[in-house]
C-alpha cells in the first residue's frame, strides 16, 4: 500500500499547524486514503489506476489546503512541543524556550527556590569579593598616568629592612643624579597640634616636596599647591588642608585661603584645600606643608625617615629605573662608606605599595568563592538531574515528534541559564549587602576600602559568572538527554532510563566533586584559623588587659628641651597615678605593635669595630620608670629604672632577652656596656642594669628583634609620645578623666589615638582576622552546600532502590544490614572525594603560605582533623536518608512494581 | 456546451456546500461514524449523485467539530486500526432539527416555483 502520509504532510506544511494537530490530521486522512485505495482495487482497478485516482482526489484543486486554512488556522494552539517541521527562527525559539522555562520554574517553586538560593549564595559571594578585588587591585590609582608612579626605597637588607625609608641626603642625590625619572618627591611624617580654635587637636599630616602635587597630577580643589620657593628653609609657612579637615574644623569656609592657622605653636597660612578623594599617602593625613629641608637635614645620611615617590620618564620601564638606581646607590656606597656601604635602592610600583600585602589574601579569597560557586553548581546540576528523570517522558515525546537533540539541548540550556541569571540577580542583591559587611571587616589601613562599590564592572562580572554557571550546571541533564533509549521510555510502565547507571555515575561524580572542593576550602580555612589562634596565643611579652594608651606629642616650640619635656611627663604620670582606678602609668616613644621605627646602631664595649655601616641595629624604647610594671613586661635579671637614674648619673639601659642572647651568649649581660653609633662615636657608654622578656614590638608574626630600653630622664635621642595607664577598672572608662588631666597641665596639648592595648593588639592582626573570617565563612557555606548535595543524592538513590531494599528485607535482611548498604554507597563516594580533595589541597595550600603563621601549608594535624570532620558531616548527611531506608515496609515496597 | 458544463459544475459545488452540513449531521445522528464511512454513505445513498472526497469532506468535519455540533474521538476496536469516530453532540442535534426544517421549507418552495409536483 502506498504511503500517503508523506503526501499529506507535504500539503499541510504550508499551514504551519501545531505538530500534534498535524499528526492527527495526517493519520485520519491517511486512513481514509488507504480505505479508498482498497475500495478502488476491490472495484477492479489496477494498483496504478487506484493510486492515481486517490492522489487526484487528495490534490483536487487545492481544496484541502484552502478549506483547512479556514478551519484550522483560527484554532492554532500555542505549542510547547518542539517539532523540527515547525520552522521557527532562532529568536522565536529562544522566546518560546524562555516562556516555557519560566512556566517550569513557576510550576516547581520548591526546586526553583532551592536552586536560586544556592546559586545566589555562590554568585553573591563572587560579586562581593570581586567588587573588593576590582577596587583594591584593578582600579587604577586616582592620579595622572598612575602606571608611571613608583616608590623608591633604600635597600637596607643588612639591617633587616629590605625596603627602608630613605635618608634625606640619599634622596637629594638620587633626585639630582638620575636620568630615568621625570620628577622625584619626598614625604615625611609630621603630626601637628592644631590650637587656637576650639579643642586642641592632634592632626596627622606630611611634609612634602613642593613638586609632589604636579608629580601626581592633582590640583587643589580650592586655592593652589605649593610654590617651589616655599620648599626652601624660611620659604614661608604655608599649609594645604584635606577636604575632611576643612569641613570638620572650618565649616567648609570658602574663603579659607590666606587665613592663618596655629600648628605646633607656629602660624601657617592656608593656601589651598584638596579634593575629597585625595588621600595621600593615607586616609589619616589631613595636612600638608612644604618639606623645606634645612642644609643640615639635606646632608644627613643617618636618619632614615622619608618616603620617596617618583614618576618615570615616558617609555622607561621599572627594570630600567631599577638598574639606574642600582648604579647610583653603588656610587653613593663608595662615596660615603660610613653610612652607605651595602645600602641599595629598590624601585617598586606605587600600585604595589598601595595594595600592599592584602593582594595574596584577596586572590585566595577570590579563588575560594569560585570554588563555593562550583559546589553550588554541582548542587543545582544534581537537582536538574533529578528533574530530568521526571521529565523523561516529555523529552521522549518531543524526540518522537521530531525534535532534534540540538534543539532539546538549546532548550535545556535556556532553562538553566534562566535559572542562573535569576540566581545572579538575587546574588547581586546579596553582594550589595556583602560589600557593606566586607567594608566593616577589611582592615582600615588598606587604602580605597571605603570606596569599594558595586560598579558596572562588577555587574558585568556577575552577568558573566551567571551565564558561565548556567552553562556548567546545565550540561549535566544534557549528557542524559543526548543519551537515552526512546523506545524504553515511551513504553507504558517502562522504567525510567535516566535513573540507570549513567545517571548514577554523574550523580556520584557530583558528590565526589563537592566533597573534594569543600575539603580544599575547609583545609584552607582550617590552616588560617590555626594560624590565627597561634597568632593570638603568641607571647607578646606584655599584658594587654586593663591597659589604656594614648598619644601625646609635645610641640618642640613649647617644649624645646628635654628638661621641660621630662618635667611635663613626670607631672602627668604622677597626677594620673593618683587618679582613682589607676594602678600605674608610664610614657614611652612607641607602644608595641603600632610602629616599627626608632632603631639605633650600637657599638659594644670591648668588641672589634665591625666596620662602617655594619654595627648591630637595635630597637630603642625610651621609657619612664614604671613602664615595665605598667605594661606587665617581666624583668628577668637586674633592676628596673628608678629615681637614681638622673641626667647626671651614670647612663643605664635595660635590654631584652633576645639582645642579651644575641650579643652576650653565655655571658652575664649585667654590667656590660654599649654606646650608640660607631666605635669611635663620642656618645657615652651605657651600662646594662636589667634584662626583660622579649616584647613583640613590631608585629605579632615577626620574631622579636633585639631591643633596649633607655630611661627618659637621661639624655635620649627619641622623644616619648605615648602614655600607658594600667587600670583596675574598664580602661576606656578612664579615657575622659586622663585627657582632662593632660589639659589641666597644658590646655593646648592635644591627645590622640586613645585606645585600649587590647584593641591595638586586635588591630595589629586585623588583616589575618579578615582572611580567616572570610575563608571560614566560605568554607562553612561550602560545607553546608556539600552536605545538602550529599543528602539529596543519597535520598534520591534510596528512593530509587526502595524495591531492592524491600526484596532484601523480605529475604531476611536486618535494619542494620540495610543501613550498612545505604550508608556504604554514600561513604564510598565521600572517601573518594576526600582522597582527591586531600591531594589537591596538598598542592593548593602552598599558594597561601604567605598568609600562614606557625603552621606549614601541609600541616598534617589540620589535614587530618578537617578530613575527619568532613567525613562526620558527610556521614550524617548519608545517615538520615539511610535510616529512612530501614523503615521500608517490604510489602509496600514490592507492591510498587 | 462548455459554458453549461462550467455552470453546472459551479452549481454542483454550491449545492453540495449548502447541503453538506445537513447530510453529515444526519448521518451521525443515530450512530458515530468515521470519515470514510460518512463519505461512502453519502455516495451510496445518493446513488452516486453526491460525492465528497477526502479533500472536501475532512475540512467540513473539522469545521462542524469546531462549532461543537459533532465530536470526534479516536476509537480502537479489536482487530482494526484506530479510527476517528464522529458523533452528534446535543447542540448538533438542535442544529440538525432546525436545518431539516429549513431544508424542507426550501425544497418545497423551490418545487412550488419550478412546478415539480409530487406524484
Amino acid at each position: 500500500m502506498p504511503d500517503w502520509k508523506e503526501e499529506i504532510r507535504r500539503r499541510l506544511s504550508g499551514l504551519r499547524l501545531s505538530p500534534t494537530r498535524e499528526a492527527e490530521i495526517v493519520e485520519e486522512l491517511a486512513q481514509h486514503l488507504d480505505d479508498r485505495y482498497e475500495g478502488l482495487l476491490l472495484g477492479g482497478a489496477t494498483k496504478e489506476e487506484a493510486y492515481q485516482v486517490v492522489l487526484l482526489e487528495l490534490t483536487e484543486g487545492d481544496v484541502l489546503v484552502q478549506e483547512l486554512r479556514g478551519v484550522e488556522i483560527s484554532v492554532r494552539h500555542e505549542s510547547i512541543v518542539l517539532g523540527e517541521r515547525r520552522r521557527m527562527s532562532m529568536s522565536e525559539d529562544f522566546w518560546q524556550d524562555l516562556r516555557y522555562g519560566l512556566r517550569m520554574l513557576v510550576k516547581n517553586p520548591g526546586f526553583t527556590v532551592v536552586a536560586v538560593i544556592a546559586l545566589a549564595l555562590g554568585i553573591g559571594a563572587n560579586s562581593a569579593i570581586f567588587s573588593v578585588v576590582n577596587t583594591v587591585l584593578l582600579r587604577p590609582l586616582p592620579y595622572k598616568d598612575p602606571d608611571r608612579l613608583v616608590m623608591v626605597w633604600e635597600d637596607n637588607t643588612r639591617s633587616g629592612f629590605p625596603r627602608d625609608t630613605p635618608a634625606a641626603a640619599n634622596y637629594v642625590d638620587w633626585r639630582d643624579q638620575n636620568q630615568v625619572f621625570e620628577g622625584m618627591a619626598a614625604i615625611a611624617d609630621q603630626s601637628f597640634n592644631l590650637t587656637g580654635i576650639g579643642e586642641p587637636e592632634r592632626i596627622e599630616g606630611k611634609r612634602v616636596s613642593a613638586n609632589l602635587f604636579p608629580l601626581l597630577g592633582v590640583e587643589p580643589q580650592l586655592g593652589r599647591a605649593f610654590l617651589p620657593e616655599e620648599d626652601q628653609p624660611g620659604g614661608g609657612r604655608v599649609v594645604l588642608l584635606s577636604h575632611g579637615l576643612w569641613q570638620r574644623r572650618f565649616g567648609s569656609d570658602a574663603n579659607i585661603t590666606g587665613k592663618p592657622l596655629s600648628l605646633n605653636g607656629e602660624i601657617y597660612t592656608v593656601v589651598g584645600v584638596m579634593s575629597p578623594d585625595f588621600q595621600f599617602p593615607s586616609r589619616e593625613d589631613e595636612l600638608w606643608v612644604p618639606i623645606a629641608f634645612t642644609s643640615q637635614e639635606a646632608a644627613s645620611r643617618g636618619r632614615h625617615y622619608l618616603k620617596v615617590i617618583a614618576r618615570t620618564k615616558q617609555g622607561v620601564t621599572l627594570q630600567q629605573a631599577q638598574a639606574e638606581m642600582n648604579t647610583i646607590a653603588a656610587r653613593l656606597g663608595q662615596q660615603y662608606p660610613d653610612q652607605n656601604t651595602d645600602l641599595g635602592a629598590t624601585v617598586t610600583s606605587l600600585h604595589d605599595h598601595v595594595v600592599g600585602d592584602i593582594k595574596p589574601a584577596l586572590l585566595i579569597l577570590l579563588g575560594a568563592v569560585g570554588l563555593v560557586l562550583l559546589i553550588a553548581c554541582a548542587n543545582v546540576a544534581n537537582l536538574l538531574l533529578a528533574r530530568a528523570a521526571v521529565r523523561q517522558k516529555e523529552i521522549a515525546v518531543r524526540i518522537a515528534l521530531g525534535a532534534s537533540r540540538l534543539r532539546l539541548i538549546r532548550q535545556f540550556l535556556t532553562e538553566s541559564i534562566l535559572l542562573s541569571v535569576l540566581g545572579g540577580v538575587v546574588g547581586l542583591l546579596l553582594s550589595l549587602w556583602g560589600v557593606k559587611l566586607l567594608k566593616a571587616f577589611i582592615p582600615e589601613n588598606i587604602s580605597q576600602v571605603q570606596s569599594v562599590t558595586v560598579d558596572a564592572k562588577v555587574l558585568l562580572f556577575t552577568l558573566l559568572v551567571s551565564l558561565l554557571t548556567g552553562l556548567i550546571f546545565g550540561l549535566a541533564p544534557i549528557t542524559q538527554a543526548s543519551n537515552f533509549n526512546l523506545n524504553e521510555t515511551l513504553k507504558e510502565g517502562g522504567r525510567d532510563s535516566a535513573t540507570g547507571s549513567r545517571g548514577n555515575r554523574i550523580r556520584g561524580l557530583l558528590v565526589v566533586t563537592e566533597v573534594a572542593i569543600s575539603l580544599i576550602l575547609l583545609i584552607g580555612a582550617g590552616l588560617l584559623i590555626n594560624s590565627f589562634l597561634r597568632l593570638r596565643n603568641v607571647d607578646t611579652g606584655f599584658r594587654a588587659d586593663n591597659l589604656l594608651t594614648m598619644r601625646i606629642v609635645l610641640p618642640t616650640l613649647k617644649y624645646p628641651d628635654q628638661t621641660r619635656r621630662t618635667a611635663f611627663y613626670t607631672e602627668l604620670v604622677s597626677r594620673i597615678e593618683n587618679l582613682p582606678g589607676v594602678q600605674t602609668a608610664a610614657v614611652t616613644n612607641w607602644i608595641p605593635l603600632v610602629q616599627q621605627g626608632d632603631s639605633q646602631g650600637i657599638s659594644i664595649e670591648g668588641r672589634p669595630d665591625p666596620g662602617p655601616g655594619k654595627n648591630p641595629v637595635v630597637v630603642t624604647r625610651v621609657v619612664s620608670p614604671d613602664y615595665f610594671s605598667t605594661m606587665g613586661i617581666q624583668l628577668l635579671q637586674g633592676r628596673q629604672f628608678g629615681d637614681q637614674d638622673r641626667v647626671d648619673s651614670p647612663r643605664v639601659i635595660v635590654v631584652s632577652q633576645e639582645m642579651a642572647r644575641r650579643y652576650w651568649q653565655g655571658e652575664d649581660p649585667l654590667g656590660k656596656r654599649i654606646k650608640t653609633g660607631g666605635a669611635n662615636s663620642p656618645n657615652p657608654w651605657m651600662e646594662i642594669v636589667g634584662v626583660t622578656k622579649d616584647v613583640r614590638q613590631v608585629k605579632l608574626d615577626a620574631d622579636p628583634k633585639p631591643q633596649m630600653y633607655v630611661p627618659y630622664t637621661q639624655p635620649v635621642f627619641f622623644q616619648p609620645s605615648h602614655l600607658v595607664v594600667r587600670t583596675d577598672v574598664e580602661p576606656r572608662s578612664l579615657a575622659a578623666t586622663v585627657r582632662k588631666t593632660v589639659w589641666e597641665i597644658d590646655k593646648d596639648q592635644p591627645v590622640s589615638n586613645i585606645s585600649t592595648m587590647e584593641d591595638v593588639l586586635s588591630e595589629s592582626i586585623a588583616r589575618q582576622r579578615f582572611s580567616m573570617l572570610l575563608l571560614g565563612i566560605f568554607a562553612a557555606v561550602a560545607l553546608v552546600l556539600a552536605a545538602v548535595g550529599i543528602y539529596g543524592v543519597m535520598s534520591y538513590s534510596i528512593t530509587q532502590r526502595t524495591h531492592e531494599i524491600g526484596i532484601r528485607m523480605a529475604l531476611g535482611a536486618q535494619a542494620s544490614d540495610v543501613l550498612k548498604l545505604a550508608i556504604g554507597g554514600g561513604l564510598k563516594l565521600v572517601f573518594i572525594g576526600v582522597a582527591i580533595g586531600l591531594a589537591l589541597s596538598f598542592v593548593l595550600t602552598r599558594l597561601m603560605s604567605s598568609l600562614l603563621f606557625g603552621v606549614t601549608a601541609t600541616d598534617p594535624l589540620t589535614f587530618v582533623a578537617v578530613s575527619l570532620s568532613l567525613i562526620v558531616v558527610a556521614l550524617a548527611a548519608c545517615f538520615v536518608p539511610a535510616r529512612r531506608a530501614t523503615k521500608v515496609d517490604p510489602l509496600i515496597a514490592l507492591r510498587y512494581e | 456546451m462548455a459554458m453549461s458544463y462550467i455552470g453546472s459544475h459551479i452549481l454542483d459545488r454550491e449545492l453540495k456546500k449548502g447541503s453538506a452540513e445537513l447530510l453529515i449531521l444526519s448521518l451521525v445522528e443515530d450512530q458515530p461514524r468515521h470519515g470514510y464511512d460518512i463519505g461512502n454513505l453519502i455516495e451510496q445513498r445518493s446513488e452516486g449523485v453526491l460525492r465528497f472526497n477526502v479533500a472536501s469532506l475532512y475540512p467540513l468535519l473539522y469545521r462542524l467539530e469546531k462549532r461543537g455540533w459533532i465530536q470526534g474521538r479516536w476509537v480502537e476496536k479489536a482487530g482494526q486500526r484506530r479510527r476517528r469516530y464522529y458523533r452528534l453532540t446535543p447542540e448538533g442535534k438542535k442544529v440538525l432539527a432546525a436545518q431539516r426544517n429549513s431544508w424542507r421549507e426550501f425544497v418545497e418552495a423551490v418545487n412550488r416555483i419550478t412546478g415539480i409536483e409530487h406524484a
